[in-house]
């Protein structure tokens, strides 16, 4: 009969109901997931024996070691993979789809493999290594350790947020300005980079957040000085997981911070 | 202003554009095509957006070729008008403009003085295209290219701008591009109209001849006529060629044909329809009887299709709204043909 085949309004209803109610159950386990563990962590410690602990001198090396690596990674990261994004967004075929492998490449290797692979071209039993320990400028268990560990594990993630940026600025944009006269740097600098900042903006802090909690790659090449995680490894290990505590709470706001960051700063307006 | 394109040919996968050659001299050449036949292709070439894998650009004896898209003085109006997003309409101008006057006096020329300090995402389409126009014009381009500026718009705007386009065309003395695919732009805007199939040029000529003397039926079919029927010449006399189509005999004001097997051309337009049985009717050369097997309302114009003594297929003819009601005609309606001589077009049988 046709009236069997169609629902009534009472049954979508209830259709709807059970779907939404699967997708919240579902989900909201994951969520709770998510948050809970994060929650606990803030209720672990009261906060002034939070903020008390900050004043350590150990800890406060390990942000100032953190914050100054971080950074110049991220720098780096841009610097090197601002170009390499765009040429990927523009760039199609065989070429374009290798390049893009290698990119993601420290994505997919787990962080420790990473530190392996960093330690036969960088360790000090390597002729690099070596040349550079001769020269007074060891690129291991050094802040240059740190940053060459954190660039290889973060950089990538500025090359593929910033090449979809870019790939978001339709080339017929950039066909127009030169065909009024203006060159390809003008054209960047006036067109491209301006409609691709939000984009860039949320590439360099997803860079920055993965550099500054970079563990396996820096244990492996960098030791010393110690960054906030590697803190967080020796608290615990030696400690106990009390003593982790303020400098995991000081990471779990530095998401927190990104979080914003991609999520306000980061919005393109134009879109 | 000449510009000059010899034996340009590009190849994208399966699609080979050219060999191509065409000369455009100041004024409006519409390119005229389907969907995938070259169009964008050639002005893509001309702008410098896609070199060639041969051939010359010659613009004024200047050799374009090679020269990045900064460096050829081309101005280009992409389909979707292509304004930055993150400038306003007058930002958009100015980064084209030397001087403050020269947006001004562009705003005023295009109409959109009001609009200059809205974004582009909140301007309607004949807004948005007015200022990529006043962009492109800004620079005092030797040359203008137009892809499709008017096809995103609604009917009335893209009439109104049409009209506005072809009276600041008229005020430009430099070549203008202007492609399209619908033919009624074409023929209101082209001073000229070049027709692209399939990568190659198919016609080039005045608007009025390629319409009204199409060289192939490609050309035929795609600039609105659908009165194409297969014929032979049975005599050639000092008025024209005498052809004949089925059982009608048709006289003609061609008389450089060779082949006896032809393709007879009459234009829509060009077919004249009267009331059955008006009194000096045989004293009219070309004269036939029609009977009406349909008709289409198309707005400013109503196509009629009638069925004629020399069968298959149809002939159509197009008539304005009064003389349609003038005639009361509808399905079944039997009407005089008329075709002056003059408006036959014979064609080499392409078989």
């Amino acid at each position: 009969m046709a009236t069997q085949s169609k629902s009534s309004p009472s049954e979508t209803k209830i259709a709807g109901f059970g779907w939404l109610s699967v997708t919240l159950l579902f989900g909201g386990v994951l969520l709770a997931y998510y948050i809970v563990p994060v929650g606990s962590l803030f209720l672990s410690v009261p906060p002034t024996e939070v903020l008390g602990r900050m004043n350590s001198p150990i800890i406060v090396d390990a942000a100032k070691t953190s914050v100054l690596s971080a950074s110049i990674s991220t720098l780096i990261a841009t610097v090197f993979g601002l170009p390499l994004a765009y040429w990927l967004a523009r760039a199609d075929g065989a070429a374009q789809t290798a390049v893009l492998g290698i990119v993601v490449l420290p994505l997919v290797l787990p962080p420790v493999v990473g530190g392996i692979v960093l330690l036969t071209v960088f360790g000090s039993s390597s002729p690099l290594g070596e040349a550079a320990i001769a020269a007074g400028f060891p690129l291991t268990r050094s802040l240059a350790g740190v940053i060459l560990a954190q660039t290889f594990v973060a950089s990538p993630f500025l090359v593929v947020t910033a090449k979809v940026a870019f790939e978001r600025v339709a080339q017929t944009l950039e066909y127009a300005s030169r065909s009024l006269g203006k060159s390809r740097w003008h054209t960047a600098r006036r067109v491209t980079i301006p409609l691709a900042v939000p984009g860039i903006v949320a590439g360099v802090t997803l860079t920055f957040a993965r550099a500054i909690g970079e563990f396996g790659a820096t244990m492996m090449l960098a030791y010393y000085p110690r960054t906030m995680p590697v803190q967080i490894w020796v608290s615990f290990i030696e400690l106990g997981l009390e003593n982790a505590y303020p400098v995991a709470i000081l990471l779990v706001g530095i998401a927190g911070v990104t979080l914003l960051v991609i999520n306000i700063i980061a919005s393109n307006p134009w879109e | 202003m000449t510009l000059n394109l010899s034996d340009l040919s590009k190849t994208y996968g399966q699609f080979k554009f050219g060999p191509f050659d065409l000369r455009v001299e100041d004024g409006v050449l519409a390119v005229l095509g389907p969907s995938g036949s070259g169009k964008t292709t050639l002005l893509s070439l001309i702008a410098g957006i896609t070199e060639p894998d041969s051939g010359s650009i010659c613009l004024n004896g200047r050799e374009l070729v090679g020269h990045p898209l900064e460096n050829r003085d081309v101005g280009m109006v992409f389909q979707e008008g292509a304004l930055f997003p993150h400038m306003t309409a007058r930002e958009n101008i100015a980064y084209a403009a030397t001087t403050a006057a020269r947006v001004d006096g562009l705003a005023a020329t295009l109409e959109i003085e009001d609009i200059l300090n809205r974004s582009p995402p909140v301007l309607s389409g004949g807004e948005y295209q007015r200022v990529a126009l006043a962009r492109t014009l800004a620079t005092d381009p030797a040359v203008l290219l137009l892809d499709e500026p008017l096809s995103s718009l609604d009917t009335p705007i893209r009439r109104r701008l049409r009209d506005e386009l072809h009276s600041l065309f008229e005020s430009l003395d430099i070549p203008i591009l202007y492609v399209t695919h619908d033919q009624r732009t074409a023929t209101a805007l082209g001073d000229r109209i070049a027709i692209v199939r399939d990568g190659m040029l198919e016609q080039v000529g005045d608007s009025s001849t390629v319409v009204e003397q199409p060289a192939t039926e490609f050309v035929a079919r795609f600039t609105g006529n659908e009165n194409l029927f297969e014929g032979s010449v049975i005599e050639h006399s000092e008025q024209g060629v005498t052809v004949r189509v089925g059982d009608v005999e048709l006289q003609t004001a061609t008389s450089n044909i060779g082949q006896s097997d032809i393709t007879v051309c009459i234009h829509p337009s060009r077919v004249e329809i009267k009331p059955s049985r008006a009194p000096d009717d045989e004293q009219i050369i070309n004269t036939i009887t029609g009977t009406v097997t349909r008709w289409l309302n198309e707005g400013s114009e109503y196509q009629i299709e009638m069925a004629t003594s020399w069968g298959s297929p149809a002939l159509t003819a197009s008539v304005h709204p009064p003389v349609f009601e003038r005639l009361t005609i509808d399905t079944g309606t039997e009407l005089q043909i008329m075709i002056p001589p003059s408006s036959i077009h014979l064609m080499p049988n392409r078989g």
